[in-house]
């Protein structure tokens, strides 16, 4: 019976391993049992919210299938490498232990030439095939370069500390992220979509990622960086800063939305007519002007004051060359929740806010881009 | 002529405090030990702020540290424990052990070796002292130029830190340039040294040609953020991407500055708890060799997504690395294999070394897959690697070297106990933090940020990685305690524990300040081995020998004419037995130090 044998052998094999060697496999088999239950107990949820695995992300775009489907490769070739590697030290470990009787040397081998060069050649032979597939993946995944394709659309993003700027040229739109909500990018799908990365001269480098694209570009000030991007599937999609820019990185964030060729024409129609018109500031309204420095700096003058309960205007004029401001007050709408001012007022230029009309007290405001900015609100008597 | 006779003045031996002692030394052994001192308490420092990180990241939201504070935090982790516990901790252990294993009465430059050290400690002061000033560098270990640029008075400091510990590398260096190639012992070639010793002048070898291209960068940032200087402002014309070259040009050999050593020290482990020679001895030194020089070739493979670099070639080298690196596996199985394996805890560790070592290469791999490069860059995929490299790979390697050299260092035997226990908690610690970061990392989560999503699965694998760093962090607590109380305890390691092969077995433990009073000739890579079982080198005869624990026992039973001819000058090494703390007590090469309190006592 080969069941009773196998268990009889494991038996055997705890009892006659020295207590070390029981410690290695514990340490062996306790992270392997956590990880197991930890992976098994993850929500399974539906849509594109694929719990994580041991492969990546499943791609939106047809060049990240490109790369999807070249990581199976080296992810077995690796699993077979650790499981020989493994396999060998756990059997050495087993199988030539001294024993209490051992008395003698073992037989003191130098080395073998023949099988050296074996596991020199081995490795060599694999790590070039590798490379060429890599090579050739790599060319398919970048064709940017190459003059014969003509994107169907082209986004120019600009990242700033620490928000992201969507303009669409020919569409003449654009958009700019406040806060933690990041812009959207609307997408056409199954069309090659240019993707040109800016960043001012005097802001820092950010990273242009989408996890499902599983791709990402660094955003380069002084450098303009492109790629072209194919996106299969409709959906929404998340997205991030990746190269780490100072205080506020992790807020970062926009999300993709790719859609029909149908649905994305609308979509720009509906943005071109939905131009912001603000309603005129009523003749008794006080009017504050304040500058907004830089991100260090800060506003200028740090502290404002208005009467209570009466309309009011803010004229914010950006000084700062690298990135847009915007005013938002804490506290400062009629249900306690904060404020936020838009639009911003793009780097150079300027912009106008009408806040709700506040009770008196003492009140922070703030540039919701950049919460570090921040300054004092008095609201008189 | 008036003639004045001078008194014979009364020699007078003046017992200098403990402290001036220490301050002054220029013992290649005390500077190791002051070294590996410093750097276990930098190592315990940057832990906390490892667990300060982790604790934020258990769960998804902004609930402990705020922004600022994590930037700062991360940026002094990481660079706390490169270059204030990893580096020192290595030239600590090497500072002791080189000399040794080469049969040498110090270092070459005794002086240079203290200036070397004593800078150490200053650039630690520089670097914290950043929170004194209104916050530490907050551009994270790497100070990616522009960010570098912006942000407060910490930089600077981060900067002179990092230049005052890259002159301290430097110089010590060279000390170890010049001891390796002048003082080794007679017969001592090249290819006689220990792997040891080898990775350290491989490593030197490193040290010297990267960070002045540091320094030379840090500098240059220096004067950019000073002395409105343009090279990394490009509204001065100058190049942000240029910063990262000089960096990682410097930062990729500096991945092997950490990791040499410790194969170095794995390397000398093997042979001693399998008995057998290291197979390949060659192999390993041209590996050694060819890591060390493709090292040079490989920087910008951590640039891949700035679009500025040519990505094939810096792919080719770094998968060309795999080829050495898969030699140095193959060789260390096969040094094991049919030897007679004994599991104390330096060969644990040396055995965890490589089973968790071996994933930080192979998800290394992955890395040179420059479109996989595009997706899992800056996420925790890189995070889980570099940690597995330095976690699994240099501090297992770390423990490795101090449990192995603990005896000969101070005279008594680390508790096996506490050492498995320790390094139960190290290895599942390890797997358990940094293998979901893997995960994360394919998931598409960014490293550096204080706040991730809430995406399904990633709570669960983040809380998994906190739990996993608080083991690590538990797992120091035994180490302390052993080496506190067995440092209370009377000595009690023999001058050769473990059947060592290499030359620091030949003296006493701890070695007198000379180091030796006579040599064992160096006819092959073990001279201790040829000394202790000559027959078995000179004819390869197996004879009877090691029957009990130690090599003492072996001694002890072994036929007279097994032990080979009986060395001139060579101190018969104490009986099995006789081991006694009193026996050590009396023993005349005892340090000065150690003698000091029975000469106070008799005052």
């Amino acid at each position: 019976m080969p069941l009773v044998g196998l268990r009889e052998f494991v038996v055997r094999l705890i009892a006659s391993t020295p207590t070390s060697t029981r410690w290695m496999a514990l340490g062996f088999l306790l992270p392997l049992i956590a990880l197991v239950s930890a992976c098994a107990g993850q929500p399974q949820t539906a849509g594109s919210d694929t719990p994580p695995g041991l492969f990546p992300v499943p791609p939106v775009t047809e060049q990240g299938q490109l790369t999807f489907d070249f990581y199976p490769v080296v992810f077995w070739i690796a699993v077979g490498v650790f499981i020989l590697v493994e396999g060998l030290l756990i059997w050495i470990v087993l199988r030539y232990r001294r024993q209490p009787s051992d008395t003698e040397l073992p037989t003191q081998t130098h080395g073998h030439n023949v099988l050296e060069i074996i596991w020199t050649l081995i490795p060599a032979i694999i790590v070039t095939g590798l490379f060429v597939f890599t090579v050739n993946t790599l060319a398919q995944v970048e064709r940017t370069s190459d003059s014969t394709v003509s994107p169907d659309l082209i986004v120019d993003v600009t990242g700033f500390q620490w928000q992201w700027t969507f303009e669409y040229p020919l569409q003449e739109l654009s958009f700019t992220g406040a806060g933690t909500d990041g812009p959207v990018m609307a997408l056409p799908i199954n069309e090659t979509v240019r993707i040109r990365l800016h960043a001012e001269d005097t802001d820092v480098i950010h990273s242009f990622y989408v996890p499902q694209f599983l791709y990402k570009k660094d955003v380069v000030p002084g450098r303009v960086n492109e790629f072209d991007v194919v996106v299969r599937d409709p959906g929404t999609y998340a997205g991030q800063c990746a190269e780490f820019c100072g205080l506020l990185h992790a807020n970062m964030r926009f999300t993709v939305e790719a859609m029909t060729r149908a649905d994305f024409d609308a979509w720009v129609t509906e943005q071109q007519q939905a131009e912001p018109t603000a309603a005129p500031p009523p003749p008794d309204a006080t009017t504050v002007a304040l500058t907004s420095v830089g991100i260090v700096e800060g506003f200028d003058p740090t502290e404002i004051s208005i009467p209570a309960d009466k309309p009011w205007v803010v004229e914010l004029t950006n000084t700062d060359t690298a990135a847009p401001h915007d005013f938002s007050v804490r506290g400062g709408n009629p249900d306690g929740s904060d404020w936020q001012g838009d639009p911003d007022a793009q780097a150079g230029g300027s912009a106008t806010y009408q806040p709700p009309p506040l009770p008196a007290g003492t009140y922070e405001f703030y540039c919701s881009l950049h919460p570090n900015m921040i300054g004092t609100l008095q609201v008189g008597q | 002529m008036a003639t004045t006779t001078l008194a014979p003045r009364a020699t007078v031996y003046r017992q200098r405090s403990w402290v001036y002692e220490w301050l002054t030394t220029t013992d290649h052994k005390k500077i190791g030990a002051l070294y590996i001192t410093t750097a276990f308490l930098f190592f315990l420092l940057g832990g906390v702020f490892a667990l300060l990180i982790r604790t934020e990241l258990a769960v998804p939201g902004v609930q402990l540290i705020d922004p600022e504070t994590y930037n700062q935090l991360f940026t002094i982790h990481g660079t706390t424990m490169i270059f204030l516990f990893v580096m020192p901790m290595m030239t600590g252990l090497a500072n002791y052990i080189v000399p040794l294993q080469v049969g040498a009465a110090d270092m070459a430059f005794p002086r240079i070796n203290a200036l070397s050290y004593w800078m150490v400690p200053l650039g630690g002061l520089l670097l914290f002292s950043g929170y004194a000033v209104g916050g530490a560098a907050n551009a994270g270990w790497t100070g990616y130029a522009p960010l570098s640029a912006q942000g407060g008075s910490g930089l600077d400091l981060w900067l002179m830190s990092l230049v005052l510990l890259g002159f301290s590398s430097v110089l010590g260096a060279i000390n170890f340039i010049a001891t390796i190639f002048k003082m080794r012992a007679p017969g001592m070639t090249l290819m006689r040294m220990p792997l040891f010793v080898w990775n350290t002048l491989v490593t030197s070898v490193l040290l010297l040609f990267a960070v002045p291209v540091l320094t030379a960068g840090l500098m240059m940032l220096f004067i950019d953020r000073n002395y409105g200087g343009g090279f990394f402002d490009p509204a001065l014309g100058g190049n942000p991407v240029l910063w990262q070259h000089v960096f990682w040009f410097f930062g990729h050999p500096e991945v092997y500055i950490l990791i040499l050593p410790a194969f170095g020290i794995v390397t000398e482990i093997l042979p001693v708890f399998s008995r057998k020679p290291l197979f390949g001895y060659k192999a390993f030194v041209f590996a050694t060799a060819s890591i060390g020089a493709l090292g040079f070739s490989v920087w910008a493979h951590h640039m891949f997504t700035t679009g500025a670099v040519f990505l094939p070639f810096f792919s080719f080298f770094t998968f060309l690395i795999a080829v050495p690196t898969g030699i140095k596996f193959f060789n260390w199985l096969a040094t094991m294999w049919r030897g007679k394996l004994r599991f104390d805890t330096p060969m644990l560790f040396a055995l965890g070394f490589i089973s968790l070592f071996l994933i930080g290469g192979l998800d290394g791999a992955f890395l040179a897959v420059v479109p996989f490069d595009f997706h899992v860059q800056d996420t925790y995929w890189v995070v889980s690697h570099l940690h597995y490299v330095l976690v699994a790979g240099s501090v297992f390697g770390i423990f490795a070297g101090l449990y192995y050299w603990f005896p000969k260092m101070t005279g008594r035997m680390l508790d096996e106990g506490l050492g498995k226990f320790q390094w139960l908690l190290l290895f599942v610690g390890t797997n358990l933090a940094f293998f979901p970061q893997h995960l994360l990392g394919l998931d598409g989560m960014i490293r550096r940020i204080v706040d991730y999503a809430d995406n399904p699965g990633w709570t669960a694998l983040n809380f998994t990685s906190t739990v996993g760093a608080f083991l690590i962090g538990a797992s120091v607590l035994p180490f302390m305690w052993n080496v506190f109380i067995t440092l209370r305890h009377p000595r009690n390691a023999p001058d050769d524990p473990w059947d060592g092969n290499t030359l620091e077995w030949a003296t006493t433990s701890p070695p007198p300040v000379y180091n030796f009073d006579a040599l064992p000739p160096v006819r092959s890579e073990r001279p201790l081995f040829d000394l202790k079982h000559g027959a078995v080198a000179a004819h390869g005869v197996a004879l009877p020998a090691a029957r009990g624990e130690t090599h003492d026992e072996t001694r002890a039973d072994a036929p007279e004419e097994v032990l080979g001819e009986p060395v001139e000058g060579h101190r018969p090494q104490v009986e099995a037995g006789e081991v006694t703390p009193e026996v050590s007590e009396e023993a005349p090469d005892a340090t000065p130090h150690e003698v000091r309190p029975k000469k106070e006592a008799d005052e």
